[in-house]
């Protein structure tokens, strides 16, 4: 709040010493009593309202990218300025009093926003070079409830989601209705299906659906590894009753071929998701060639995503890409080999000043010798990172800490690093990691 | 006499101008079409056997490849360049009010041929005056509206060029073939309008006022073709069409205008901008009531807010459904998308949609109670709105109740499952269908209330057309209350088909209890007339909440449409390599939301204020209505 109110200050003196100038000024000059009375209170509100105004403005420019659910008690601040200048300017009395209504309300919807729980989507999921040929079965079945659930043991939580994106639809486990999608506990057992008349196994051009083949010539499956990758390269070609797209009579299935746009599992990805499928069950499950070439009969050479191409986008450039803990991108960007940084587990560094920047960034940006641009704390974080010159902390030497962090660090992760480390505080308990 | 064949002239060579201005577009598009063909003929020949064709995304149909593929960007000043500042959201910004404004100029001339239609058709002269002069009012306000949409329309261009080239140059590679026709729509709909407005006076009258009427019209058509070509570039980034999985044009631009979710969206967007319209009017009218000094203005701009807040909800109460559509679509087109929007990383936005939903039905009410206090005879009605409240607030608290809800693991866990032990129990689809239901239906009690407020029916069947009204909203009620119930006990993929009967209700409360009224209060007699004017200041206010609310949830929706595309740029063809691919917070959203919401309102009340200087220098005759003679509006009565 103290450096809330000296930031206001900062900003509105020029326009408070003119408001109190001219607080004097009435003083002196008017000599009607009652006239003086009603001047002087005026002016005393419109100090008021004008600095209320500037720690409004003060608190929205701190904590843009930072505490951004204190912006709404901004809005509040300006709506009560409007209605104190509303008295104070009559011949502007209506438009005021409606622009006060129109912050309020705006206040009000802000709050909510912030009220509610903050959920913020991640960056797109990064791909890692895997040797998934020289994987043992249970590495490839934990890479695939990886892709399904978003972590290994994940499959008995409620929400969990991974880049295929199978639980949005599916269920995995006894009991759960899969509203949209059939529930899939039990499929490598499931060879009925292919027995089904309406699956027209061998001959496809008898098939009563939207599509009738994966592609020209593919053919039908002949076993049940083979099932689930055409269940998955085509999944119209087969829709299991009850499911399809509504207004289709199930000749046509809602799910997206999961080697195309938005999911685009390559086919070792398939290979491990199909892995987990067999093992979670306890059956043998098909070697990861084996379960390549199933996949390779029903998607065609240049249809298959090519991981490489896909790793040419910057996430993979990136240290660290935002959706990691705070503490986790300390340690990614290496931060914690050369600063000590409370709260942060490992980070007792020397090479670099200490971090405690809730305390020691309004003070630097004050330092005479500052020749940075920042304004506020979190600007002089930004800077210090983006670019170290702007300021070297004494007794640390120049051109010590890279200058590479701009593009190595996500805009997601340079702002939970600002957002921590502007909450560092001397001689306080360190802030929680986010 | 031969002055008046001068003028007859002169409008239909003004209307006649107008058509051009319309065709014009069609007429320059065709060679340059017809170029495009021959050009993709002679390339296929030249390049003999190695044409290559290509899938369409969405319709599966073959095509030659004639376009270059998206674009793979990578962060950097190439694809990226950028300011100190996140770029997403100066272009969010920038968007945000080009559309705001955007929305206003198309929406108003729309207000103005019903309002001016109504004019030319009422047979009362006075009243006939005044629907003509209010038609005018609303004209000039979004005149001076439309330099500053075209201002900000170039600065979002600017903005799209300057901080996202390989985005930009990627789609209006694929749109090239209409991105003139797009420029010239521009100088058409300005043309026309100004011919519209310049030319009021000397159309006031007899055939002339007609043609004058049929100028409006064609200057509606070229502003909602305008809007639908606009809305082909969002439908295209949302559903993609007309290019191959590599993002390459295939030639047929048709294909890439009429994508999956262009119809919807066209839908959508007209009721919004019309609601919207109304709500800026309304706001308008307002200002100017509580900015009034003389009971004569006093009354002008209360009949004002009240035409337009009627206009608004008007186009308000069909939007819900209109939404309904759109979601539709998009779960058909990419049912993951669709869970995205409600059940997945967007769902909290939908619960402050429905909060939005609910203020902006709450603020009707309030202000059609408020706006019975200038009517004698409907202190009658006055002791039974406390029911309406209590109707209108069960109604609301259902309405923004969440079932499924997005938490973190430890979220999770500490509740024990997705849906809260209390709460998880009472907001499935059917009670929050119930919910807004039993709102609107409440609204449509209040306008017959309202419409009846200070009459007495001299039907010889009054009495059974009250009993009969009276059975048919208690029916009403019993029933949307009973299908919202009865949802608990079924399935939910049965439960979501409730919504059928549930609409239906309300809709037939609508349209029956409407005609019903108008028969019923045909020639009946009037306990007093109404004061406008004569309203409290309140009531204003529910009207500036109104149309800020209105432009809060524009606001919240135009993000969730634009961010459900997560880190792509065009849905599934280009992706988003920029440092921003990430959806912000809920907070944050709402921050950016308010931001914008305000700067608009600021904007435009400065823009009001500009108006109410030149209304200054105004000759006084324009005036001329006159407290207590002002006659009821058509509509309302």
């Amino acid at each position: 709040m103290g450096n809330l109110i000296s930031e206001a200050l900062s900003m509105a003196w020029m326009a408070i010493v003119i408001l109190v100038g001219l607080l004097v000024y009435f003083q002196m000059s008017i000599h009607d009593p009652v006239a003086k009375k009603r001047a002087v209170f005026k002016t005393f509100i419109g100090i008021v309202a004008t600095f209320l105004l500037f720690v409004a403005i003060a608190n929205y420019k701190t904590n843009f990218y930072g505490e951004s659910r204190l912006l709404p008690v901004s809005l509040v601040m300006i709506t009560a300025t409007t209605f104190i200048m509303a008295l104070y300017f009559t011949n502007l009395s209506a438009l005021l009093r409606i622009g006060g209504m129109m912050f309020f309300i705006a206040a009000f919807l802000s709050g909510y926003g912030n009220w509610l729980p903050q959920v913020e989507g991640g960056f797109p999921p990064v791909e890692e070079k895997k040797t998934w040929d020289s994987m043992t079965s249970q590495q490839l079945a934990d890479e695939g409830e990886k892709i399904i659930f978003g972590g290994v043991g994940k499959n008995q939580e409620q929400g969990a989601i991974g880049k295929g994106q199978c639980p949005l639809c599916h269920a995995f486990h006894a009991g759960m209705l899969g509203e949209r999608a059939p529930n899939l506990l039990g499929l490598p057992n499931r060879k009925e299906r292919l027995e089904d008349p309406k699956y027209s196994k061998g001959n496809p051009a008898k098939r009563d659906y939207s599509v009738k083949e994966a592609f020209p010539g593919s053919g039908t499956a002949e076993n049940i590894q083979e099932y689930i990758a055409e269940s998955h390269s085509c999944p119209s070609c087969y829709v299991v009753s009850g499911y399809g797209v509504k207004g289709t009579n199930d000749k046509e299935s809602p799910m997206p071929a999961i080697h195309k746009p938005p999911i685009s599992l390559s086919l070792p990805e398939l290979a491990a998701v199909d892995t987990w499928i067999y093992l979670r069950e306890g059956v043998e499950p098909p070697s990861f060639e084996e379960i390549v070439k199933s996949y390779e009969k029903f998607i065609p050479e240049a249809d298959r995503p090519k991981q490489q191409e896909e790793k040419a986008g910057p996430p993979s450039a990136l240290m660290a890409d935002g959706t990691e803990p705070v503490d986790q991108i300390f340690a990614k960007a290496q931060c914690v080999s050369c600063h000590t940084i409370p709260g942060i587990p490992g980070a007792m560094g020397t090479i670099g000043p200490k971090l405690e920047e809730g305390t020691t960034a309004a003070l630097r940006i004050k330092d005479p010798t500052y020749k940075g641009t920042a304004k506020s704390p979190a600007e002089y974080i930004m800077e210090s990172i983006v670019e170290p010159s702007a300021y070297v902390v004494k007794p640390f030497p120049d051109n010590t800490m890279p200058k590479v962090f701009g593009q190595k660090l996500s805009a997601g992760a340079l702002k939970k690093i600002v957002d921590y480390l502007s909450q560092v505080k001397a001689g306080a308990p360190p802030p929680k990691i986010s | 006499m031969g002055r008046v064949i001068g003028k007859r002239l002169f409008s239909i060579m003004a209307l006649c101008a107008m058509v051009g201005l319309l065709l014009l577009p069609i007429v320059v598009a065709l060679p340059s079409l017809a170029l495009g063909e021959e050009a993709t003929a002679g390339g296929a020949k030249k390049e003999g056997a190695t044409v290559e064709k290509g899938r369409d995304v969405y319709y599966k149909t073959e095509g030659v490849v004639v376009g270059a593929p998206a674009p793979k960007t990578t962060d950097g000043p190439k694809d990226y360049p950028r300011y100190n500042f996140e770029s997403r959201v100066l272009l969010w910004f920038a968007n945000q009010q080009h559309l705001y404004y955007g929305s206003f100029v198309l929406a108003v001339p729309i207000f103005c041929m019903i309002i001016e239609f109504m004019g030319v058709v009422t047979k009362d002269k006075a009243l006939a005056k005044r629907y003509d002069q209010l038609a005018y009012d609303f004209i000039k306000i979004s005149l001076t509206a439309y330099s500053l949409t075209a201002v900000l329309g170039g600065i979002l261009i600017f903005t799209f060029l300057t901080l996202y080239p390989a985005f930009f140059s990627y789609l209006s590679s694929v749109f090239r073939p209409v991105m003139h026709i797009y420029a010239l729509m521009f100088v058409a709909e300005s043309g026309t309008l100004y011919i519209y407005y310049y030319g009021w006076d000397k159309m006031k009258e007899g055939f002339l006022k007609w043609i004058h009427l049929s100028m409006s019209v064609v200057l509606n058509i070229i502003g909602t073709l305008l809007m639908f070509l606009a809305n082909s570039w969002i439908g295209f980034m949302m559903s993609p069409a007309g290019v191959d999985e590599q993002g390459r044009y295939l030639g047929n631009i048709w294909h890439v205008i009429h994508t999956a979710l262009w119809n919807p969206l066209n839908l959508h967007r007209i009721l919004g901008n019309m609601a919207f319209g109304g709500g800026v009017v309304a706001a308008y009218a307002a200002y100017k009531f509580l900015a009034a000094k003389t009971d004569e203005d006093r009354a002008h701009y209360d009949w004002m807010g009240y035409i337009a807040m009627a206009l608004g909800v008007a186009f308000l109460i069909p939007l819900p459904f209109a939404g309904y559509w759109l979601m539709r679509e998009v779960y058909a087109y990419r049912q993951q998308m669709g869970i995205t929007l409600m059940g997945g990383l967007l769902a909290w936005l939908f619960i402050i949609q429905a909060t939005m939903i609910g203020i902006l039905f709450l603020s009707t009410n309030y202000y059609l109670w408020q706006a019975m206090g200038r009517m004698r005879g409907a202190e009658k009605y006055q002791r039974y709105i406390k029911y309406l409240v209590f109707l209108l607030a069960c109604g609301y608290m259902v309405f923004i109740t969440p079932h499924t809800m997005v938490m973190t693991p430890a979220e999770l866990k500490a509740m024990g499952g997705q849906q809260h032990p209390v709460l998880g129990n009472y907001g499935v689809m059917s009670a929050k269908n119930g919910g807004i239901n039993v709102i609107i239906t409440t609204t449509v009690l209040s306008f017959v209330w309202y419409m009846r407020g200070n009459k007495v029916s001299t039907v010889s069947w009054a009495k059974f057309g009250n009993i009969f009204m009276g059975v048919f909203f208690t029916c009403a009620y019993f029933n949307i209350i009973g299908l919202a119930v009865y949802g608990y006990y079924i399935p939910a993929n049965v439960r979501v088909g409730l919504s059928v009967p549930q609409v239906t209700t309300t809709l037939s409360c609508l349209f029956f209890m409407f005609a019903l009224n108008s028969m019923m209060m045909k020639g009946a007699k009037q306990m007093g007339p109404i004061e406008w004017g004569k309203i409290s200041a309140r009531s204003q206010y529910a009207l500036i909440m109104l149309a800020t609310a209105f432009t809060w949830m524009m606001g919240l929706m135009g993000y969730i449409r634009s961010s459900v595309r997560l880190f792509w740029h065009v849905n599934e063809i280009m992706r988003d390599n920029s440092p921003w691919a990430y959806t912000h917070t809920v907070g944050f959203a709402a921050n950016m939301i308010s931001a914008n919401v305000l700067f608009f309102w600021i904007s435009i009340l400065f823009v009001f204020w500009l108006g109410s200087l030149t209304a200054k220098k105004a000759p006084a005759e324009v005036k001329v209505a006159v407290p207590g003679s002002v006659p009821q509006p058509v509509g309302s009565h």
